[in-house]
């Protein structure tokens, strides 16, 4: 570690009615990979959004290399060499490589833009951070992992000295997460600071040197990452101690009936004759890498995509469900992995969000029953212990993870019997992780049924019963949980046939 | 005494000073907007209402004769058919969509009911039943083309306005339609906008109006076509991965627009009475504006009924205020224009603010 690149004291922001950073220190030297963590809504983003001048803020001082600054304007900030590699990607699909990471600067040969000397420029860059990316290729052929490189080079060819790495992990393969620890390696001995917020424990002591945790828009402390343990850092977000081991042995019964029963469906080239059964009372975990077709898969169940072929029984009996609506009806509901498209409607409040499933049962003639629907509200922001002012808060206003728990408020308000979770954690913070964890136990131990899509191999392991790997669209495996081990899982992911 | 005259002013000052200080404004205007009663009617539309009176106002001092009962009825017969047109766009507008049909399509209706009655001579109630028909077909269309077959509605509602445009010529030989006046044999459709008791007219528009604006309320905060028409509004996906028939709903949105407009034209007619074919378009902003100004979204998922009735008001009565303090026609579109961008535009700081 080098000398401090970069201090933040006293930091304060307040929005109506809420108190958003609260006196806030933070630190950065040069060469450090300092972890940023807390729980959604802790103001993790808000204290990067103050540093790189999207927000303002009411009080503080900010110390970048040696003068006090405040810029007004992300554009400013990256100038100064401040850049952030945001989670959700800022590319172009329809441009080449080169013509992303140049996008506004680019190089021009009297009014035509000199695509060749960029390329020669991106190759360039590409070489000096050992990325093997072709600068030609069009930015939407590529995987979501070099697609972060792609913006991580674009952060280098800023001269940046410092890189906010917000949640880069989120989307990416076991592979693709070692290549970018390579790169981020990398950064590291060329001087540069970076701040890596992150909601994964196992990447602390893989990649950072320090932690700083936050919790309710103040800062809690700095922990030496390589002299901590994950308890100690949940404990400083969470106050208190929360964490479960991995399921051993499943909790099924061997003869436990067939609720859901997939026959040779196909559907598009991400679903190639998927076959598998789903029990009573069982959580079924789905796991493969990005791209496998375990979201088509789902959706192509649910009549979300059109099928070419195979057939689904539900309880035995054939149905056919071409519809969403299809699905609903024969007690199958499907919760997106991406919940701000496929699940939020954010200008509604939590009461509309979480009944819009089954709204039918809030009817008195032909008015929505206003009492009883904000009844059943309450009943699950109790029970699922979402954190909200109000059952008549718009859902924009609520963190990551208890928007997730509105959502999943939809389908326990449905009531169906058959549950399909993709990616249910993605993106939320230990706490809700572990609420959400828990209810999926109770409810199976209610006898719902639980198809779990994830990309986490620990959540995989520690909540399943039985596992089923995809690879290319096929299913390459199945597992029952008192064999299954990361290996393995990942054996089967990669196994092309 | 001296002294605590100069106290006085001091304090004043700093009390000026706090008050128009940036973070004690903030906290005032968030104090009043949490306060229940407004949180109940709702924060835009009493600044909207404030817009309204101040308007009436600033006309009541500069134009002539403007504040008299008859100024207000004339004001209001371009209220009833804007007020119609204007309900209709807000369905539309709530789930996302937009239709710039209605302001032709309504002409159409009028124009093409008026000549069944004065050339075909059928029943006036059976023309003004064909007048509300002939909207719904075009909302129907209209609403097929976007629900079932994803057109966007920019696209099918402009395509509408042309056809009916078209239609509506053809059918009359390009030749203007009259409807008869209140004297004359079948008039009495000419009370539906106001009748004379004794020596005071009644404005039974208003009534109608009024009437329609709640039941539409009713409809969009209260029953499950409302509640489904707004929800996908904000997330269409969202709303059909949760089991419901987007397509159905959404058509329903287009298919109330369009029959709103067909009443619209009666109202039209009752007011104006002569028809010409080939027009409409001015209508459709102003509807759209009295709708978005009202606090519906242009991005869908929120929509007042409250406030478009508010809105409507607000360019019936700048209408009749433009003419009355002796501007011409030409300024009444200028005026109505710069509306409709101050009103989209301040529609979208909004979101980027809730962003």
């Amino acid at each position: 570690m080098g000398e401090i690149i970069l201090t933040m004291k006293g930091i304060d922001k307040t929005f109506p009615g809420v108190h958003a950073l609260d006196n806030v220190d933070f630190e950065l030297c040069r060469g450090e990979v300092h972890a940023l963590m807390g729980e959604n809504g802790a103001g993790k983003s808000t204290l990067m959004k103050v540093l790189t001048g999207i927000y303002k803020k009411d009080k503080g001082t900010i110390i970048y290399d040696g003068k006090t600054v405040e810029f007004t304007n992300p554009r400013e900030a990256q100038q100064a060499g401040i850049v952030i590699v945001h989670q959700e990607l800022n590319m172009l699909g329809h441009l080449t490589v080169a013509q992303n990471i140049f996008i506004g600067r680019e190089f021009m040969k009297g009014i035509r833009i000199d695509d060749e000397r960029m390329n020669v420029e991106a190759a360039r860059l590409f070489k000096r951070l050992n990325i093997n990316i072709d600068p030609t290729e069009k930015m939407s052929n590529l995987t979501v992992g070099k697609q972060q490189m792609c913006e991580i080079a674009k952060a280098i060819s800023h001269e940046a000295k410092i890189i906010v790495f917000d949640e880069p992990t989120a989307a990416l393969t076991e592979s693709e997460v070692n290549e970018l620890f390579e790169i981020i390696r990398d950064l590291k001995k060329k001087d540069i600071g970076i701040i890596y917020i992150t909601h994964r424990m196992d990447e602390i002591k893989l990649i950072t040197d320090r932690v700083s945790v936050m919790r309710d828009g103040a800062y809690v402390g700095t922990l030496i990452s390589k002299d901590s343990t994950k308890n100690d850092i949940v404990n400083m977000m969470v106050g208190r101690v929360i964490y479960e081991e991995p399921k051993t042995e499943s909790k099924v019964a061997e003869d436990a009936p067939v609720v859901l029963k997939v026959e040779g469906l196909n559907a598009g080239k991400l679903v190639r004759d998927v076959s598998f059964e789903l029990h009573k009372g069982e959580i079924l975990g789905f796991s493969g890498l990005m791209g496998a077709g375990r979201t088509e898969t789902a959706k192509a169940i649910i009549g979300a995509d059109p099928k070419e072929s195979g057939d689904i029984y539900v309880n035995g009996k054939k149905v056919e469900i071409n519809t969403p609506e299809d699905a609903v009806k024969c007690g199958i509901g499907y919760l997106s992995e991406d919940r701000k498209r496929y699940g939020l409607m954010l200008q509604r409040n939590v009461a509309e969000n979480s009944t819009i499933t089954f709204l039918e049962n809030f009817m008195k003639g032909i008015f929505i029953d206003n009492k009883k629907e904000n009844n059943e509200t309450e009943k699950y922001i109790e029970s699922l212990a979402i954190k909200t002012p109000g059952i008549d808060q718009l859902i924009i206003n609520l963190s990551g993870g208890n928007q997730q728990k509105v959502i999943l408020t939809k389908w326990l308000v449905r009531n169906c019997d058959i549950l399909i979770f993709d990616e249910p954690t993605r993106g939320i913070d230990v706490g809700a992780k572990s609420d959400i964890y828990k209810l999926m136990n109770e409810l199976v131990k209610e006898g719902k049924s639980i198809i779990m899509i994830s990309s986490e191999l620990p959540e995989i392991l520690r909540m399943s019963d039985r596992i089923i790997v995809m690879c290319e669209g096929r299913k390459s495996g199945e597992l029952r949980i008192e064999e299954a081990s990361q290996e393995k899982i990942m054996h089967l992911a990669t196994l092309r046939n | 005494m001296y002294n605590s005259q100069i106290c006085t002013i001091v304090r004043c000052a700093n009390f000026y000073r706090i008050i128009f200080s940036n973070r004690h404004r903030r906290e005032i205007v968030y104090r009043i907007r949490q306060s229940p009663l407004v949180k109940k009617i709702g924060f835009n539309r009493i600044v909207l209402f404030l817009v309204l009176l101040a308007m009436y106002c600033f006309f009541a001092v500069f134009a002539k004769n403007f504040v008299s009962y008859n100024r207000l009825l004339s004001a209001m017969n371009y209220a009833y058919f804007l007020g119609f047109l204007s309900l209709g766009v807000t369905f539309v507008i709530a789930t996302g969509g937009i239709d710039f049909s209605i302001g032709p399509v309504m002409f159409c209706a009028a124009i093409m009911s008026g000549y069944l009655l004065t050339h075909y001579h059928w029943p006036l109630w059976l023309c003004l039943i064909s007048s509300v028909v002939i909207g719904m077909l075009y909302g129907t269309l209209n609403g097929y083309l976007v629900a079932y077959k994803s057109v966007p509605s920019f696209i099918t509602s402009m395509a509408i306005m042309q056809i009916s445009k078209g239609v509506a010529s053809v059918f009359t030989k390009a030749q203007s339609v009259s409807w008869p006046q209140l004297v004359q044999e079948n008039g009495w459709y000419r009370n539906l906008i106001k009748t004379r008791v004794g020596n005071t007219y009644i404005p039974v528009g208003m009534i109608i109006l009024l009437t329609t604006a709640i039941i539409c309320a009713i409809v969009l905060n209260k029953t499950k076509m409302g509640r489904y028409l707004l929800s996908l509004g904000s997330n269409k996906e969202a709303v059909w991965l949760s089991g419901v028939n987007v397509k159905k709903w959404e058509m329903i949105a287009y298919i109330i627009c369009g029959t709103l407009a067909g009443i619209a034209a009666i109202f039209f007619v009752a007011a104006y009475t002569t028809v010409q074919p080939g027009y409409g378009d001015q209508y459709n902003n102003e509807a759209i504006a009295g709708c978005v100004m009202g606090g519906t979204s242009m991005g869908g998922g929120l929509a007042s009924i409250g406030g478009t009735f508010i809105g409507v008001m607000i360019i019936s009565i700048l209408q009749e205020g433009i003419l009355a303090i002796g501007l011409n026609k030409n300024y009444q579109l200028v005026i109505t224009g710069i509306i409709v961008i101050v009103a989209v535009y301040l529609d979208v700081i909004s979101r980027q603010k809730r962003n």
